[in-house]
């Protein structure tokens, strides 16, 4: 196995396996966990406060426990958040950050004291209007209001000097993931949607720093080769996330990748780099403020504009909705950004996924003739 | 000779054309995927065509059960071998409703005959022909006598859930408070015509609209989703055979 493939392995059993990954990552590190619910947390007050930020991102598994509290219209992500928490699989974990971007999460907030008393919950609420000043001075107090929270959870005071060298750790990894998600235009072989998705979620499940440097490593690796020759589908994806496995499946054996992604769990994560501000606090609080996602009240309503940017800029075939069921927020959005796509006569596959699907072959099919139309037979 | 197999969720089809692309042999199986239902429908037009299997010199596999398929040189999907199909018969079509089994699919087609974008149902079987076998059975009739019940109607019976489950617990309470059964069938064909138009809206109605797939034999459904979309509907002759028709162009046409 070459060192490209070896380190692309890595990444995969971290995405894969994260319970084992994050135990790993403890005892590597000899540091506290602190889960992160979807879909932004301040992570680098807990990487400030010496502890591990894990992203809980739910998976694959058999819904029973959490029926108890979410119905089975709600999100599947959450469903499968809570029932890990109560089947004890996030028992490695000090504490989570729970925030409350949507319907779903804000009943979490409160469910979680009961279903899951064993792990300590610091609940966060985010300012409706995100881009006004009261809303960055609010955010602020919350920020500094979690970092108490953590300071209690970590043992340890957080100074201002702790945070700006995570900052500094977080800006390393977003410039690197920027760079990465840029470069599978020219390895898209390698970086097949598969791969290309567990390198990314890798990142929730170890130390970012060391994260970072692996990746910092597989890119200069890539580097050393041409780029390769690629005769499929260039694809924009948007949405929350693209899973389950069938569906990158389906995307790799109809040699579609992912061009650029606008997915909550990807992109959205780090493309935007830290916001100005006299202190650290408000650096992050000022970050949060110049992000787009459909969780965060954009009035302008500018990921129409910002999916047909991606796609000129990468030159893709078409648009892929990656629509998480029940998610209403996303579901808001997505006939104001179709309209503008349309008339920009840019191509689009719609699906509705949920993390939980046990048959996949509607969506296999619908992704098979969408790059048979494309290909036009 | 050229050979087309659709494998549906509930029946399977296979058509062999010759080089000038006239069908040779064509069946219609009652059973589908994960049954010996496609190799009785490739045997059944093989013997019609008069020809053995040595004869064909490629396939093409369509529909639900095509990834299981290995016989065959190459599968496409169905969406692609509807519109492939009907561009062939029918060359002004610029829509084609297909209502299969146990999913619908409406398909916009380009000025050349090509699929230009499609919708599907999600995996639910509101507005698919399993709905109309579940409101036959509870009205106590083949699926078949569905279509001359409903021509005895004088009213609708408007069935608001559209959900199968829900939809029978609905008619059986319809039934017991004395609703005829000719205009419950009616009820179900406009459910089944209001679930599709709402999906067909999603990607807009062009005429000339061409409904495929064993559905478009009940000419109830057919009437009601003229109604729904206020647009003629074209049916063309054996409606259920053009998704496998669709796969033997292809066959040859990549062969060539």
């Amino acid at each position: 196995m070459n060192s490209i493939a070896q380190i692309i392995a890595g990444f995969e059993e971290q995405a894969k396996y994260p319970a084992k990954a994050v135990t790993a990552a403890i005892k590597k590190t000899g540091k506290k966990a602190v889960g992160c619910f979807p879909y932004y947390t301040p992570e680098e007050i807990i990487y400030a406060a010496g502890m591990l930020p894990v992203g809980l991102w739910g998976g694959q598994t058999e819904i029973k426990a959490a029926d108890k509290y979410l119905q089975s219209f709600c999100c599947s992500i959450m469903r499968a958040n809570v029932e890990f928490g109560m089947k004890g699989t996030y028992d490695m974990l000090s504490a989570v950050i729970i925030p409350t971007y949507c319907d779903t999460l804000k009943c979490i907030c409160e469910n979680w004291k009961s279903a899951v008393p064993n792990i300590y919950l610091i609940p966060m609420v985010y300012p409706q209007n995100i881009k006004i000043e009261a809303g960055v001075t609010y955010m602020m107090a919350e920020f500094k209001r979690v970092q108490d929270e953590l300071t209690k959870v970590s043992g340890k005071t957080i100074t201002e000097q702790d945070l700006l060298d995570s900052i500094a750790v977080y800006e390393k990894y977003r410039s690197t993931m920027q760079e990465f998600v840029k470069i599978v235009n020219l390895y898209p072989n390698t970086l097949n949607a598969r791969v290309r998705h567990f390198i990314i979620k890798a990142a929730y499940f170890s130390d970012k720093k060391i994260y970072t440097e692996k990746l910092a490593e597989l890119i200069a690796e890539l580097k050393k080769s041409p780029a390769e020759e690629f005769d499929g589908l260039k694809v924009v994806i948007t949405g929350i996330l693209a899973e389950p496995d069938a569906l990158l499946d389906s995307f790799v054996e109809n040699n579609i990748i992912f061009a650029a992604d606008d997915l909550a769990q990807e992109s959205r994560q780090f493309r935007t780099n830290i916001g100005e501000g006299s202190t650290a606090i408000e650096k992050l609080a000022r970050r949060v403020a110049n992000q787009s996602c459909s969780l965060l009240y954009d009035e302008k309503k500018t990921r129409g504009q910002l999916l047909i940017d991606l796609v000129k800029e990468t030159k893709a075939d078409g648009v892929v909705i990656s629509m998480m069921k029940f998610c209403d927020p996303e579901e808001f959005d997505y006939p104001i950004f179709k309209k503008e796509l349309e008339a920009a006569k840019i191509p689009m596959l719609y699906l509705e996924i949920e993390q939980q699907m046990d048959a996949a072959e509607q969506i296999r099919t619908r992704i098979q003739s969408f790059s048979e139309m494309m290909v036009k037979h | 000779m050229f050979l087309g197999i659709d494998i549906g969720s509930s029946s399977s089809k296979a058509v062999i054309l010759d080089e000038n692309l006239s069908i040779l042999g064509k069946a219609v199986i009652n059973t589908g995927t994960g049954t010996l239902g496609p190799e009785k429908a490739i045997e059944i037009a093989l013997t019609k065509a008069g020809l053995d299997r040595e004869a064909i010199k490629y396939s093409i596999v369509t529909g639900y059960g095509r990834i299981t398929y290995a016989k065959a040189d190459k599968q496409i999907t169905e969406i692609s071998c509807h519109a492939k199909g009907v561009a062939h018969m029918v060359p002004g079509a610029r829509t084609v409703i297909d209502i299969g089994g146990q999913d619908v699919k409406v398909i916009r087609l380009d000025d050349s005959g090509r699929v230009e974008n499609f919708v599907m149902n999600d995996k639910c079987a509101a507005g698919t022909g399993r709905f109309l076998e579940v409101m036959a059975r509870i009205l106590d009739c083949d699926i078949e006598m569905l279509a001359s019940l409903d021509t005895l109607s004088t009213k609708e019976i408007i069935i608001s859930n559209t959900c199968t489950v829900f939809a029978e617990s609905e008619v059986i309470s319809q039934l017991s408070t004395g609703a005829k059964r000719e205009n419950v069938a009616k009820g179900a064909h406009h459910a089944v015509a209001k679930r599709v138009a709402g999906l067909a809206h999603r990607i807009g109605i062009r005429p000339e609209v061409v409904m495929t797939g064993g559905v478009a034999l009940n000419k109830g459904v057919v009437t009601a989703l003229e109604t729904e979309l206020g647009v003629h509907i074209e049916i063309v002759k054996n409606p259920q055979i053009v998704g496998a028709l669709g796969a033997a162009l292809f066959a040859a046409e990549l062969y060539k």
